[in-house]
C-alpha cells in the first residue's frame, strides 16, 4: 500500500495539525473571520497566551488574517507544541515559546510577550495580565484590554478589579454561555477522562472515581465518568452544589469519607491544594490523581514528595510515589492531565470558546467598555450558538408572532380569565 | 520483580520502558498474578511447549511470563501492526522464543510465523485461530502432535465451527471466545471502552451530538455503542439479525441498515468480525469527512482493496489515512482498517485482559491435564474455570455472594 507522507519536517506535521482543526472549526471559519472582517484589528498587536496547541494556533491565524500583529506565547510550561511552533513560524508569526520548557523558561516566554507591547491580550488563566501588572507595569498601563479563558483567570481579573488594579476593560470569554457551558463540561469532561485511560491503561467502568470540586468542569468530569459506568463521588465545600451533585446521583462526602475506596481522583476545583497533606492518609493504593483545574497546585505534589520513601516513573506521564506499603500514581505532574498528558479539548469546542476569545477581543477594539470585568452581550454568544447550529444543518424554531402578547398577558395576570 | 528496579527507564531504552509497561499492568491483574503461582506450585505446565499468537501488548506479556514461570516452553508469533515492539524484545530479554516484527510487511509476517511452528507448540493459545488454520495448512503433523489449542475470539471461533462442520479441524479447541466470562467483560467493557478512547485520541474531536453508526451489535457493537451513546453520541446500529436489532431498540439506539443510515453517519464502527461488512457501494452513499474504523475485528471488515486502489491515500495525522473518491468526496480510515485499540492504541484495559487471560491460562492448564483424550471439535471453557476466574476478580474487589441455601434451593427446584 502506498501511503504520500507528508514532509515530516516538524513544520510540516503542525501545519497538518492545524488544517485538521480548521475543516473542524466552521464558527471560527466562517461567523467569526466575516465579523472581524471590518479592519477593527488592523494592525493592533494582540498577544495570544493560551495552550500552545493547534487550536490555539488556529485561532492565531485567525486574528492574524483579520489584520492583527500577533504574539504568541503558551499558558503552561508542559502544554506547547514545538510542531505547532514550527508551523507558526513557517507562517511568519511571532512565537515566544518552545516545548520542553520549565517554570523559568515559561516565565522568560511570558515576559518577552509582554515585551512586544500587545494592546490587548487573549489570555489563560490571566498568565501574562498578572505578570504584565507586576513586572512590564508600564506596558501594563497601555493595554487596552483582555479577553480572559478560564474560570481561574476570571477570578483573578475581578479580584485585580476589586482591588482597583484593572485600569482597563476585561472581557471573561469563561462566562459566555457558548464557554462554558460547552468547553467546561463536554470539552474538558471528555478529555479529562480520555487522559486518564490512555495514559493508565484502565478500565473506567466499575471503577471508584472521585471528583473534587463539582464547578462546571467538576460536573462534566463526573457525569461522563458515571456514563461510562464508574462509581462517582463527589467532594464540594459549597452546599448547593453538593446537594446538585447529590441529586445528579452522585456519591457526596468529605475527602475521609470517600477516598479511602477511590481508584481514581480528579481535582477540579480551580484553587489549590485541594487534595493537600492532610488527605494523603486517606488514599489507598494504587490510586491515580489527575488534576482538571487550570492550576498545577491542586494535588500538593510537594507534599506528595515529602511524604514518599521513593518515586518512580512506571509510564510516560505517570510518577508513582510510595507513601508507607501504598503507592500513589500521579498523572502529568498535576498539570491539566487532558492537555499535558493529551490532545487537549475537542476541536469542536475550541471552534466554540475561541469564537468567544475572537469575538471578545474585536468588541473591545469597537467598543468603549469602562474598566472593569464584561461579558460579550447575550446576542453575541447567541449568534456564535447560532452559527454552530448552522454548519450541523439545525434550524430554530421561531417566536411566534404573537407569542410576545401571550407572555404579557399570562405575566398580567390572565384577565382573559376574568 | 520490582518498579524501583526499572527506574531508569527514562533513559529511553525501549525494552526498559517495556518492562516498566509490562509491570504496570500486571498491578491490575490480579487474577492471573493467583494463577500463575497456583501453576507454578502444581507443576501442571512444567516442560510444556505453549505457542501464543496474541496481540503482543504488556498484558499478554504477562501471560507468557505467567506460563514461562510455571515452567512451560514459550514462544510467541504476532502481526507486526498488532506487535508492540518494545513489549517483543523485553520478552526476548527474558528468555521467551519471539517471533515478532513491528516492521514486518505481510511476507516477512508469514515468515516469522513458520518460524514460530519450528518451535513444535503442543499447545497452541490463539487470537483470530490465524495460526490455528495456519498450521492445519501447512503443518499437518504438527497438528497430529499438538494436544490441543485454545481460541480467544468470536470470529475466530465462528470461523473453527466452520472448519469442523467441513470435517477440517484436527485438533480439540476449547472456546475461549465463546465464554461468557470473555466477551460479557472483554467485548463490552474492554473493547467498547477502549476502540471509543482510541479514536477521540487519535482524532482530537468531540463525540457528544455526532451520528455514530455500529455496524453489528454483537459484542463489542453492544459495547461500542454503549461507550459512544454514554458520552453523547447519537448511535445508529445496522444488524442482520432481527432479535438484535430488536435489542438495540431496546438500548435506545436508532437501527437502519448501513445504506440508509449511510449519508447521516459521521463516524463508522465496523464490529461485525465478518469481511466485506463495509463495501464500496456503502461508501458511495456516505457524506464527505465520514471516518471508518473497525472495532473487535480487522480491516477485511473494510473495503480497504477499493480504497488502496483509488491511488489517494495521504497520511493527514498519526494513524490517519485520508482516500479521495472519484466523486469527489474524502473518506478516512483509522489505523489503515486494523482493529483500532490493538493497532493504534494500548489495546483493551488491563483489567478486562485479567479475565480473558486467566481463561486462558487455566485452559492451557486443562488442555495440558486432558492431553490429546478429546476427538477433534469446538469444546466450551465449561464452569470450572470459569468459576475460578469470576470468584478471583470478585474476592480482589471485596464483593460478597450470596450463599445458596439449602432453602433457597429448595424453592428453586419447587413446583
Amino acid at each position: 500500500m502506498s501511503l504520500s507522507l507528508p514532509e515530516p519536517t516538524p513544520a510540516a506535521i503542525g501545519t497538518a495539525k492545524i488544517e485538521w482543526v480548521r475543516r473542524r472549526s466552521p464558527v471560527l471559519d466562517g461567523f467569526v473571520r466575516e465579523r472581524l472582517g471590518d479592519g477593527a484589528l488592523d494592525g493592533v498587536t494582540i498577544a495570544v497566551v493560551v495552550h500552545l496547541e493547534a487550536k490555539t494556533a488556529f485561532l492565531a491565524i485567525i486574528l492574524a488574517d483579520a489584520g492583527a500583529d500577533v504574539v504568541v506565547a503558551g499558558s503552561n510550561p508542559r502544554t506547547t507544541r514545538q510542531d505547532v511552533v514550527e508551523a507558526l513560524k513557517a507562517r511568519g508569526m511571532t512565537v515566544v515559546a518552545a516545548a520542553d520548557g520549565d517554570y523559568e523558561s515559561w516565565n522568560r516566554e511570558l515576559l518577552a510577550a509582554a515585551d512586544c507591547g500587545p494592546t490587548y491580550i487573549v489570555d489563560d488563566g490571566a498568565e501574562l495580565t498578572l505578570r504584565m501588572a507586576r513586572h512590564r507595569p508600564e506596558l501594563f498601563n497601555r493595554l487596552k484590554g483582555v479577553s480572559e479563558e478560564t474560570t481561574t483567570g476570571t477570578a483573578r481579573l475581578q479580584a485585580m478589579s476589586a482591588a482597583g488594579e484593572l485600569p482597563f476593560p476585561a472581557m471573561t470569554a469563561n462566562n459566555a454561555r457558548c464557554k462554558h457551558l460547552f468547553d467546561n463540561v463536554y470539552g474538558t469532561g471528555q478529555t479529562g477522562i480520555q487522559a486518564m485511560l490512555r495514559l493508565t491503561n484502565r478500565q473506567v467502568a466499575g471503577t471508584h472515581l472521585v471528583v473534587v470540586g463539582y464547578g462546571f468542569v467538576g460536573r462534566g468530569t463526573a457525569r461522563y465518568a458515571r456514563a461510562l459506568g464508574a462509581y462517582t463521588y463527589v467532594v464540594e465545600t459549597d452546599p448547593v452544589r453538593a446537594l446538585e451533585a447529590h441529586m445528579d446521583g452522585h456519591t457526596v462526602g468529605s475527602p475521609a469519607d470517600v477516598l479511602p475506596t477511590a481508584e481514581m481522583v480528579f481535582t477540579a476545583t480551580g484553587g489549590v491544594r485541594a487534595i493537600g497533606e492532610e488527605d494523603l492518609a486517606f488514599l489507598r493504593n494504587d490510586v491515580v490523581l489527575a488534576n482538571v483545574g487550570h492550576s498545577d497546585l491542586e494535588i500538593d505534589i510537594e507534599a506528595l514528595r515529602r511524604a514518599a520513601t521513593s518515586i518512580d516513573h512506571p509510564r510516560e506521564d505517570v510518577e508513582t510515589f510510595r507513601l508507607g506499603d501504598r503507592d500513589v500514581h500521579l498523572l502529568s505532574s498535576g498539570a491539566l492531565v487532558n492537555i499535558a498528558g493529551g490532545a487537549g479539548h475537542p476541536v469542536e469546542i475550541m471552534d466554540l470558546s475561541f469564537a468567544v476569545q475572537a469575538v471578545g477581543t474585536h468588541y473591545l477594539a469597537t467598543h468603549k467598555l469602562t474598566p472593569g470585568v464584561h461579558v460579550i452581550p447575550p446576542e453575541l454568544d447567541n449568534a456564535i450558538a447560532a452559527a454552530k447550529l448552522r454548519s450541523l444543518g439545525i434550524s430554530l424554531t421561531q417566536t411566534r408572532a404573537n407569542q410576545k402578547e401571550d407572555v404579557k398577558e399570562m405575566l398580567d395576570g390572565g384577565q382573559r380569565d376574568e | 520483580m520490582g518498579v524501583s528496579a526499572m527506574s531508569d527507564a527514562s533513559s529511553g531504552d525501549i525494552v526498559d520502558d517495556a518492562t516498566l509497561r509490562i509491570v504496570w499492568a500486571a498491578r491490575g491483574m490480579p487474577v492471573l498474578s493467583s494463577i500463575r503461582e497456583a501453576l507454578t506450585a502444581s507443576g501442571a505446565l512444567n516442560g510444556l511447549r505453549i505457542g501464543m499468537g496474541l496481540v503482543l501488548e504488556p498484558k499478554t506479556a504477562n501471560l507468557a511470563l505467567a506460563l514461562q514461570h510455571a515452567g512451560a516452553q514459550v514462544s510467541l508469533h504476532c502481526r507486526g501492526r498488532l506487535t508492540t515492539d518494545g513489549v517483543a524484545r523485553a520478552l526476548e530479554a527474558a528468555g521467551l522464543q519471539v517471533y515478532a516484527e513491528r516492521a514486518a510487511t505481510h511476507d516477512r509476517d508469514i515468515e516469522l510465523a513458520r518460524g514460530f511452528f519450528q518451535t513444535r507448540p503442543d499447545i497452541l493459545l490463539d487470537d483470530g485461530a490465524e495460526l490455528i488454520r495456519m498450521a492445519h495448512r501447512e503443518y499437518p503433523d504438527l497438528v497430529e502432535d499438538m494436544l490441543g489449542a485454545a481460541e480467544q475470539t468470536t470470529s475466530g471461533v465462528r470461523a473453527l465451527r466452520a472448519m469442523h462442520a467441513q470435517g477440517a479441524l484436527k485438533l480439540p479447541v476449547i472456546a475461549v471466545g465463546d465464554s461468557r466470562i470473555k466477551y460479557l467483560f472483554e467485548n463490552v467493557y474492554g473493547t467498547g471502552q477502549s476502540c471509543v478512547m482510541a479514536l477521540l485520541d487519535i482524532t482530537n474531536l468531540q463525540i457528544a451530538g455526532r451520528v455514530v453508526m455500529v455496524v453489528g451489535y454483537g459484542w463489542v457493537g453492544q459495547g461500542v455503542a454503549r461507550h459512544a451513546a454514554a458520552l453523547g453520541a447519537r448511535v445508529v446500529v445496522s444488524e442482520i439479525d432481527a432479535v438484535r436489532a430488536l435489542q438495540a431498540l431496546h438500548d435506545g439506539h436508532r437501527v437502519q441498515s448501513l445504506s440508509d443510515a449511510a449519508p447521516d453517519a459521521e463516524i463508522v464502527f465496523a464490529a461485525t468480525g465478518v469481511a466485506g461488512a463495509v463495501t464500496r457501494a456503502h461508501i458511495e452513499g456516505m457524506q464527505d469527512g465520514v471516518i471508518l474504523c473497525t472495532a473487535g475485528g480487522g480491516a477485511f471488515e473494510l473495503p480497504m482493496d477499493y480504497l488502496n486502489a483509488l491511488g489517494t491515500a495521504t497520511a493527514v495525522r498519526p494513524s490517519v489515512t485520508e482516500y479521495s473518491t472519484p466523486a469527489g468526496k474524502t473518506v478516512l480510515v483509522i489505523g489503515q482498517g486494523d482493529c483500532l485499540n490493538c493497532s493504534d492504541a494500548e489495546g483493551n484495559p488491563i483489567e478486562v485482559m485479567d479475565l480473558t487471560l486467566s481463561l486462558q491460562a487455566l485452559v492451557a492448564e486443562r488442555i495440558a491435564a486432558e492431553g490429546r483424550n478429546r476427538p477433534p471439535g469446538v469444546y466450551p471453557v465449561g464452569p470450572q474455570i470459569e468459576s475460578a476466574v469470576t470468584e478471583g476478580r470478585l474476592r480482589h474487589e471485596g464483593a460478597t455472594l450470596e450463599t445458596l441455601t439449602e432453602e433457597l434451593l429448595a424453592a428453586m427446584n419447587s413446583w
